[in-house]
């Protein structure tokens, strides 16, 4: 019985440390960076199965337009929500949805992510 | 007291709730020879005072079992074994640990990205529902029908439930998505319903599963301040006959923040017909349906296999770490936490 319990924590430990290093790898992947055309900033970002990039840095103090675009999304990440700006709204399954951050709102880390909170990204002020 | 009475104490087992007290109490005291009967739920006994003759306490259990019986109760003199069943978790533990790994690599694989097409047919939306059923709804969904009918089965609860549930939830997405078509109005729910009722799903997910690993004994006093139409009828349902609970709890799923669900409402409000939106919403429940049947008839299936024991404690873990899962999500999705997971 000693035995199995140590085989079994053993497995156990194993398939921990096996998820943990699979989450952090795929996190650290996938970013992007703002553009700034005519004094505006856009962040750009594709909703289906999830939200690309994940992180994306941006300029602080710049009137932002965040542009999350859609096609054949049915799953959570057309349920957008982002806390800061108080948004929420669920997208078309297919199309662009634009929304405007102002220089005020444009600093630290924003956060979006969908209703059910299993998929996120962040936009970085800095 | 006269001196032919005399006061046993017998342990009672299928004793969960308030309800049940008076139910052992009512019944036990309307046999003749009974005087009187108090029952315990903490301690899981009942103390019944009367002229029991010569019988022994062996018989009288076995009588007065009798009587309860159609009510799901059985009484013995001795306490039965209380195992914990601590190596159950040898198996168990890990065995939880790979679904919950399969779980998240099926969310990795980007299951989402196989749907194509940007219209809605009945067949996408049949597609819709089975991608749906295991990948980000099965957190929610899944993890609520396997809790309940876990513990159902756990309980002695029969395919009726299940069944009903079922019939709950497919018929409940045809009339609920008929009617978003019709009035074309959305009844899906705002942020902060989202949030309080992943929450409270997460909630009872949780107790649910502390009670699946059936180690900890507070929980059954938390049992009872969970919402009283699931911890009597819903997970007891086959014993108090009570055929409507599972039917609501399946109605109720249409509400469940599950994302594939909203956009198929979405969509189902955009036809702005009676048949089209509930012929989607109802195949789309279709789709999801092999999954949630899988579910919940492989966990009555193998509550009377002699592993059941690893069973329930595996399904105990899983369903708690969803819980915790669906909870981390409600809250980072409240702006109060930040997101914890991105699968």
């Amino acid at each position: 019985m000693n035995k199995m319990i140590v085989v079994s924590v053993a497995i156990s430990v194993l398939i921990i440390g096996g998820a943990l290093w699979l989450a952090s790898k795929s996190s650290s992947g996938a970013s992007g960076e703002a553009t700034v055309v005519g004094g505006i900033q856009y962040v750009d970002i594709s909703a289906k199965g999830g939200y690309s990039p994940r992180v994306v840095t941006a300029k602080a103090g710049l009137p932002t337009v965040l542009r999350v675009s859609t096609s054949g999304t049915f799953d959570c990440s057309a349920s957008l929500v982002i806390p800061k700006l108080s948004y929420q709204k669920f997208l078309q399954a297919s199309g662009t949805e634009e929304i405007s951050i102002s220089p005020e709102q444009a600093q630290g880390t924003m956060q979006g992510l969908c209703s059910m909170g299993m998929y996120n990204f962040q936009i970085r002020f800095e | 007291m006269p001196a032919d009475q005399k006061t046993y104490t017998f342990h009672v087992s299928g004793m969960h709730c308030n309800a049940c007290i008076l139910m052992t109490e009512s019944e036990l005291k309307d046999v003749p020879y009974v005087t009187n009967a108090k029952s315990s739920l903490s301690a899981h006994s009942v103390k019944v005072t009367g002229d029991f003759g010569d019988k022994t306490p062996e018989v009288i259990a076995a009588e007065l079992t009798q009587v309860l019986r159609p009510h799901g109760y059985a009484l013995t003199v001795e306490k039965m074994q209380k195992d914990a069943g601590w190596g159950d978790f040898v198996y168990a533990l890990p065995i939880a640990l790979v679904l919950i790994a399969g779980f998240i690599a099926l969310q990795k694989a980007g299951l989402a990205n196989l749907i194509t097409s940007s219209s809605v047919s009945y067949g996408t939306a049949f597609f819709i529902g089975l991608i749906a059923s295991v990948s980000s709804c099965l957190a929610i969904v899944g993890g609520l029908v396997l809790s309940l009918s876990a513990s159902s089965a756990k309980e002695g609860g029969t395919w009726r439930t299940q069944t009903l549930f079922h019939v709950g939830r497919l018929g409940g997405f045809f009339i609920l998505g008929g009617l978003v078509g019709l009035l074309g109005n959305s009844l899906h729910l705002g942020l902060t319903a989202n949030v309080v009722l992943g929450s409270i799903v997460a909630l009872v997910m949780f107790i649910l599963g502390v009670n699946l690993l059936d180690v900890f004994h507070f929980t059954k006093r938390l049992q009872i301040t969970m919402p009283s139409f699931l911890s009597r009828h819903v997970v007891q349902g086959s014993k108090h006959d009570h055929y409507l609970a599972p039917l609501l709890v399946g109605i109720g799923t249409f509400f469940l923040p599950c994302g594939f669900t909203q956009s198929m409402q979405l969509y189902s409000l955009s036809t702005g017909s009676f048949t089209q939106g509930a012929m989607t919403m109802f195949v789309f429940a279709l789709g999801t349906l092999p999954m949630l049947a899988l579910l919940s008839f492989g966990s009555l299936n193998i509550a009377h296999k002699p592993w059941k024991g690893i069973f329930f404690k595996t399904a105990g873990i899983i369903v708690i770490a969803l819980a915790l899962f669906n909870l981390a999500n409600a809250l980072a999705t409240a702006g109060i936490i930040n997101p914890l997971f991105n699968i």
